[in-house]
């Protein structure tokens, strides 16, 4: 073999040596962006300060399917949508808490609350939310109903809510629960009767 | 001193350098721009016809061996209870009105036991996931001995008949002007018919219609019809009747007989319109000739989809009992509680297939049913909920043209009323209950009555849920809830 054959394929290995490290890299630049947005999700909630007020939460219960109304104190931003962020966050706090009644996945977050309108409320969740929540008719219906009636019962002019994941229309919650409809405030508030 | 290259060993080794550097770089591609979709690929299935049902089974290739389930091969028959302990495999199996028989299994090995003798496998038992798959050509043996009847496999052709269902059919040529080929079949079939140039196509799907020895391959000596040759591959069987001319294939007889015979030639291109035929023109036909299929009449069908299949497992009741499983064997136990009751009712999914919400709706609703009944099944809370979709009612008719995203709409009143019949059932037979309205996909796309059931574990043990005594007693909830507002909900006509 000559010499340049043997240069020729040090170079192919050190090329492809090169390509391995640079595949690993991306892998693990992959890994690290989501645990960044992740972190960064969190850490953009407003600072708010003033005195706690009470807030109304429905918080739902897996062993005996139901949805009870509770009141809450915590310190509300001054936007409307921020408020309603707040508000998604304290049921989700609840929710993820070892001690719930009806856990959701570790890392469930809502990123943002958008208004359409003045009665339209679109929640926009991060994946960790749909991606690990239970799957069952009942647990995600538990979970959809809480979320539009907490809206409701804190800004009684949102009527009508959607629920996207990072920013995303999604067909189902986690197999069941149809994401792709605009719920009613007023429809849900029937199964939230039931629920009782 | 440098040798220089010849050129053949330079483009060689840029060849190398090429291939080499392209393949990495499909590696690492796809890791820089992942797939929006991964595609599964396309299963192998065997296809099953029994006196009562005709199902498939996926096909499992392991080592270049083709196998198949056995819980999958033995549900549609009767009650299965299957337990994996370890390398172990027990099975227990129940035909309806019969006996419990017991069967055991070890992982990697092709001896086991069943219903107490030893018995030998032609390959290796299988274990994965949970699951036991037994080497194709053994399921013919097998189910011989369980069933307790006559079990025939095409091994090559993927298709089990199970008892005296193979139906042969007879090849009657009637020469004439044109001549017609009578094909007869002891009962009704409606296969797929595709005509080609001078051939006519028969595909049979859930018929089981096997070969009639001699008349398989024919040959005619006729202007018009020159021969037809039976064969059957990958789960299906199929007929071709071959011509000299267009052909086509019209029924008779209740769909017992298909006539074949040419095809009507083309109107010539005149500008002036055809005079109207006489009834001179009309080729005579004798009694047996096609009649024109009578309008179907109005029946009674209840639709059961078994949610989720495939790669879709649904929520993972246990590490190794899938949701897609729980709900299957329930939809096959609902099914045969209903036949029971005089119900007919059909599996909108009878294997391990994934299905996705729109097509199950869409089928849904070409399969006009009386009655739509998704199943679903989840390892939270206890007992039985009944669902109807969380709709506002909407004054509309079921007869007028109905919104996609809303039209369960026109049916919430039936659809409440079937929901409380299936949970007085339930009650009376003391299985926890609750009626609620929920946002189910695609319960708001079917243009039926319609209801979801969600079976929750019967107690703190979670692999209860898939015990067949409870699911035998949820099955006869829903049955006879449905049974008993059968008056109340309208037959469709197909």
């Amino acid at each position: 073999m000559t010499r340049r054959i043997v240069v020729i394929f040090a170079v192919l290995v050190l090329v492809a040596l090169g390509l391995a490290l640079y595949a690993l890299h991306l892998k693990r630049k992959v890994a690290r962006e989501e645990q960044v947005a992740a972190q960064q999700q969190l850490a953009m909630a407003p600072p708010a300060d003033g005195p706690p007020t009470a807030v109304t939460i429905y918080v739902a219960s897996d062993s005996d399917a139901t949805l009870r109304k509770s009141q809450m104190n915590i310190v509300l931003p001054a936007e409307r949508t921020e408020r309603a962020r707040a508000v998604l966050r304290s049921l989700f706090g609840a929710y993820l808490q070892s001690s719930s009644a009806h856990p959701i996945g570790a890392g469930a977050d809502v990123r943002d609350v958008y208004l359409l309108g003045n009665d339209t409320a679109v929640v926009d969740t991060n994946s960790a939310f749909a991606d690990a929540h239970p799957s069952g008719v009942l647990a995600e219906e538990l979970t959809v109903a809480s979320i539009v009636a907490t809206l409701n019962a804190n800004d009684g002019k949102i009527e009508h809510v959607k629920i996207v994941v990072n920013g995303q229309e999604r067909e189902t919650l986690a197999g069941h629960a149809d994401l792709r409809r605009f719920y009613s405030a007023s429809n849900v508030g029937q199964v939230v009767k039931d629920l009782q | 001193m440098r040798s220089r290259l010849p050129l053949f060993d330079r483009s060689v080794c840029l060849s190398v350098a090429l291939v080499l550097s392209v393949s990495l770089l499909l590696h690492v591609l796809p890791l820089r721009y992942p797939p929006v979709h991964a595609q599964a690929p396309e299963q192998n299935q065997l296809t099953v016809y029994s006196p009562q049902t005709t199902y498939s089974v996926p096909l499992l290739d392991w080592k270049g061996q083709l196998y198949a389930g056995l819980v999958e091969l033995l549900e549609p028959l009767g009650s299965v209870d299957a337990r994996p302990d370890g390398k172990k495999y027990k099975l227990q199996f129940m035909p309806p009105g019969g006996h419990p028989q017991e069967a055991h299994f070890t992982d990697g090995k092709d001896k086991a036991k069943v219903r107490g003798a030893n018995y030998k496998l032609s390959a290796n038992f299988v274990l994965q996931n949970g699951r036991g798959y037994v080497p194709l050509d053994a399921t013919s043996n097998l189910l011989a001995k369980f069933l307790l009847t006559q079990v025939e496999l095409h091994l090559a052709a993927r298709r089990l008949f199970i008892g005296a269902v193979p139906e042969r059919f007879t090849l009657e040529l009637r020469q004439g002007n044109p001549s017609r080929l009578l094909v007869g079949f002891p009962s009704a079939v409606n296969p797929t018919i595709a005509t080609e140039p001078g051939r006519v196509r028969l595909t049979f799907r859930r018929e089981p219609v096997a070969s009639a020895g001699a008349a398989d391959n024919v040959t005619y000596n006729d202007p018009l019809i020159t021969g037809a040759s039976f064969s059957e591959h990958d789960g299906i069987a199929e007929l071709a009747i071959i011509g000299t001319a267009p052909l086509m294939a019209t029924f008779a007889d209740g769909g017992k007989t298909i006539i074949v015979t040419g095809a009507p030639a083309p109107p010539p291109p005149v500008a002036q319109p055809a005079p109207a035929p006489t009834p001179e023109a009309e080729p005579s036909t004798p009694a047996s000739a096609a009649q024109p299929r009578q309008p179907a009449a109005p029946r009674f069908l209840v639709l059961i989809d078994p949610g989720h299949g495939g790669s879709d497992i649904g929520a993972a009741i246990t590490p190794s009992l899938p949701e897609k499983d729980v709900v299957l064997a329930l939809a096959r136990r609902v099914q045969r509680e209903l036949a029971n009751r005089g119900i007919v009712a059909s599996l909108l999914r009878n294997s391990d297939v994934a299905i996705s919400l729109d097509q199950r709706a869409v089928s849904a609703n070409a399969a006009r049913p009386a009655l739509y009944v998704a199943l679903h099944a989840a390892n939270t809370g206890r007992g039985v909920h009944v669902f109807t979709a969380l709709l506002p009612a909407a004054n509309v008719s079921a007869q007028s043209f109905l919104p996609w995203d809303t039209a369960q709409a026109a049916f919430l009143d039936l659809s409440g009323s079937v929901a409380g019949s299936v949970a007085a059932e339930l009650e009376a037979r003391k299985l926890p209950n609750a009626t609620l309205l929920a946002p189910l996909r695609p319960m708001n796309n079917i243009a039926a009555p319609a209801v979801a059931v969600e079976i929750a574990p019967p107690s703190e043990k979670v692999d209860e849920i898939a015990s067949a005594a409870y699911q035998e007693q949820v099955a006869q909830s829903i049955a006879a809830g449905i049974a008993a507002v059968r008056a109340k909900l309208p037959e469709v006509r197909p």
